[in-house]
């Protein structure tokens, strides 16, 4: 096969498709298009998923590094040396306590179960962004008392009405009302609520923020223990290196990374994602073939004599074959070119309005590595389909071909 | 130039036997414009595209310029015909998607002793000769008949072949446009020297040719020069 083969081959591949049915090449290019984007939008969606519940278990529940009492034990004890030795590491950005106790709110006529969580405000800001999620009010400050930030769904809202709520609620606090807060131990208080919040974290948000000081007046002595510390590293140091060096250095509690704790809880869910993914990749895959195989058959049928007078005049099967392999590569090219395009307009669209639900907010994750191998599998998989019935077609002998 | 022995083609189909062609013995001379005429069925297309190697016979011997046919592979035929043979067929049959100009550029195009310029030449100058030079940019259906026809001589004639095969050129012709055809092959065979053979069942096509071969079943059933020995067969 020589340069000037290949060279009318695909003038005739060219002009086919420049003066041929527009329609149908137009339609074939959309199909492929579809099928690229059917083929990574999934993917990418549950990738974007994975993404923003990744962040937000990062950021709301257990920071870059969990360190949780050994096994046997209640609580993180000698909290204070503890906290020392993990903040004075390298690498760590800051070490902050978490100790939730469960509590019935009570506001007017409505009374609430929640989680109350007692942080250390300040600390706190280093490894959350909880801070710059207030919707009204303020964030507690480290010495506040008597005082605490709710979520916004556990606030409510007074104009809805109470068995029209989609999850009970307080009933629409507002900010400087006060709150009735009746421990499991039987402490009970009331409380100003400083602000609300809302981080689109549903766990986060259905949880009322206590400090430290707070909790100690609850527990009627010091706090030197925790449920667990939440670790923040310092950009450029990865979890694992924090991990290590805890381990290393005397953190007699057990230290998990986020991966660690996400390999489990996600694992089940990442295994049911890929199933999906796969079954939309090999939709796409079957929909292009099929759909350039029935294409390409039919134009090598409708020019069955063309072809037999080709071959007459001393054009060799081989060019005929690449006429309509170049046909089938230059329509693939073309509707995966629009495929990248669309789902990277549909990429942009999301990323300026995720898709929002109480768990989680998604938008398209993908990768050039993403965009490069599907392209390649659509790639080839239209080049079988296209080459097959062309192979087939230039291998027909002259007299049977003319006579069509 | 054109030995052709004993040619034999048999088409079976289940216990019935077609002899198409039944034992040809021809010879054709450079310079010669030869007619096929006979009755339809005769053979005379089968006959034609065993000797464009189109198809193969089932007995008997071709020889071109001392090269046996039955000896070349598929490629070597297929280059045979790109390099010595031209064609024209009733249907004109021109890729429609291709221009006049492209349509007739094709076969110099998978040359491989033509260039770009040589092969614009040699077009551009076979169509100034059948006077389709203006039409050169247009798609075949934006042509008559007789004007596709004459392009598809034009596709023939670009590789200036050692011979040229025409399959009842003017059957789909009115008479004004067939004898345009007619009036263009004798040209071609009196200014160029180009060997033609061609096939028809018109009478009056005989005028144009110097030799006629009458086929009948499938046998040579008379072969003179026009004139001379037709009129005694
Ligand atoms: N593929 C084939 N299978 C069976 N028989 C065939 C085949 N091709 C041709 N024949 C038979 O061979 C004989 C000669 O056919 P051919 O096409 O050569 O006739 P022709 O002289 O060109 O006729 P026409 O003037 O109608 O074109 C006919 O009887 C035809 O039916
Ligand atoms: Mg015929």
């Amino acid at each position: 096969m020589g340069k000037k083969e290949l060279k009318v081959a695909f003038l005739l591949a060219l002009r086919s498709l420049q003066r041929g049915s527009r329609s149908s090449v137009v339609l074939t290019v959309l199909i492929i298009a579809m099928c690229f984007t059917n083929m990574v939008f999934l993917p990418g969606l549950f990738n974007g998923i994975g993404q923003s519940i990744t962040t937000q278990v990062v950021d709301y529940e257990v920071g870059n590094v969990l360190v949780s009492p050994k096994s046997g034990d209640q609580y993180v004890t000698d909290l204070d040396a503890t906290l020392d030795l993990i903040n004075g590491m390298p690498g760590v950005e800051r070490a902050t306590p978490h100790l939730s106790k469960g509590a019935t709110l009570k506001y007017r006529q409505r009374v609430l179960g929640v989680s109350v969580r007692a942080i250390s405000p300040n600390d706190e800001k280093y490894v959350s962004p909880l801070y710059t999620k207030m919707v009204a009010g303020s964030y507690l400050g480290d010495g506040d008392t008597g005082e605490v930030i709710i979520g916004k769904p556990v606030a409510g809202d007074a104009t809805i009405k109470e068995e029209d709520e989609f999850q009970p609620s307080l009933g629409g606090v507002r900010v400087g009302d006060s709150i009735t807060i009746e421990y499991g131990n039987g402490y009970t208080k009331d409380y100003r609520v400083k602000g609300i919040y809302s981080t689109g974290w549903s766990s986060a948000d259905n949880t009322v923020y206590v400090t430290m000081s707070d909790m100690e007046l609850v527990e009627g002595k010091p706090l030197d223990y925790a449920d667990y510390i939440t670790v923040k590293a310092k950009p450029g140091y990865s979890e694992k290196f924090i991990k290590d060096e805890l381990q290393q250095y005397g953190v007699s509690q057990k230290v998990q990374t986020t991966a660690d704790l996400l390999s489990k809880v996600m694992g089940q869910a990442l295994q049911s994602f890929a199933i999906i993914n796969m079954v939309s990749l090999i939709v796409g895959i079957i929909i292009t073939t099929v759909v350039l195989f029935i294409v390409i058959t039919i134009k090598t049928l409708n020019s069955r004599r063309q072809i037999g007078i080709l071959k007459a005049i001393g054009v060799d099967k081989e060019v005929i074959m690449h006429n309509y392999g170049f046909q089938v590569i230059i329509m693939a090219v073309m509707g995966i070119f629009f495929g990248v395009i669309l789902t990277a307009l549909i990429a942009v669209y999301l990323a300026a309005n995720p898709i929002v639900t109480p768990e989680w907010s998604a938008t398209l994750y993908l990768t050039p590595l993403d965009y490069i191998t599907n392209s390649l599998i659509l790639f080839l998989a239209s080049v079988v389909a296209g080459y097959v019935p062309a192979y087939q077609v230039s291998r027909e002998d002259i007299q049977s071909a003319m006579r069509a | 130039m054109f030995e052709i022995v004993d040619l034999q083609k048999i088409y079976r189909m289940g216990d019935v036997e077609v002899r198409a062609l039944d034992g040809v013995t021809l010879d054709i001379a450079k310079g010669e414009f030869l007619g096929i005429m006979g009755a339809s069925g005769s053979g005379k297309t089968t006959l034609l595209h065993m000797l464009g190697l189109l198809d193969e016979p089932s007995s008997g011997r071709i020889v071109i310029d001392g090269t046996d046919i039955a000896k070349l592979t598929d490629y070597e035929r297929t280059m045979f015909r790109l390099y010595k043979l031209g064609y024209v067929f009733q249907d004109y049959a021109l890729v429609p998607d291709l221009t006049v100009m492209e349509n007739v550029s094709l076969p110099a195009m998978l040359r491989k002793d033509r260039d770009d310029e040589q092969i614009k030449r040699d077009s551009y100058h076979i169509l100034q000769q059948i006077g389709l030079c203006d039409r050169r940019d247009h798609l075949p259906r934006e042509l008559s008949g007789g004007q596709q026809q004459r392009v598809s001589i034009a596709r023939a004639m670009v590789n200036k072949p050692d011979i040229l095969f025409a399959d009842e050129p003017c059957a789909n012709l009115d008479s004004e446009n067939s004898k345009m055809v007619l009036e263009l092959f004798r040209e071609i065979n009196e200014e160029m020297k180009q060997t033609i053979v061609m096939v028809s069942h018109e009478d009056w096509h005989k005028d144009y040719f110097n030799r006629i071969v009458r086929l009948k079943d499938g046998k040579v059933v008379s072969d003179g020069f026009n004139g001379k020995a037709e009129k005694a067969g």
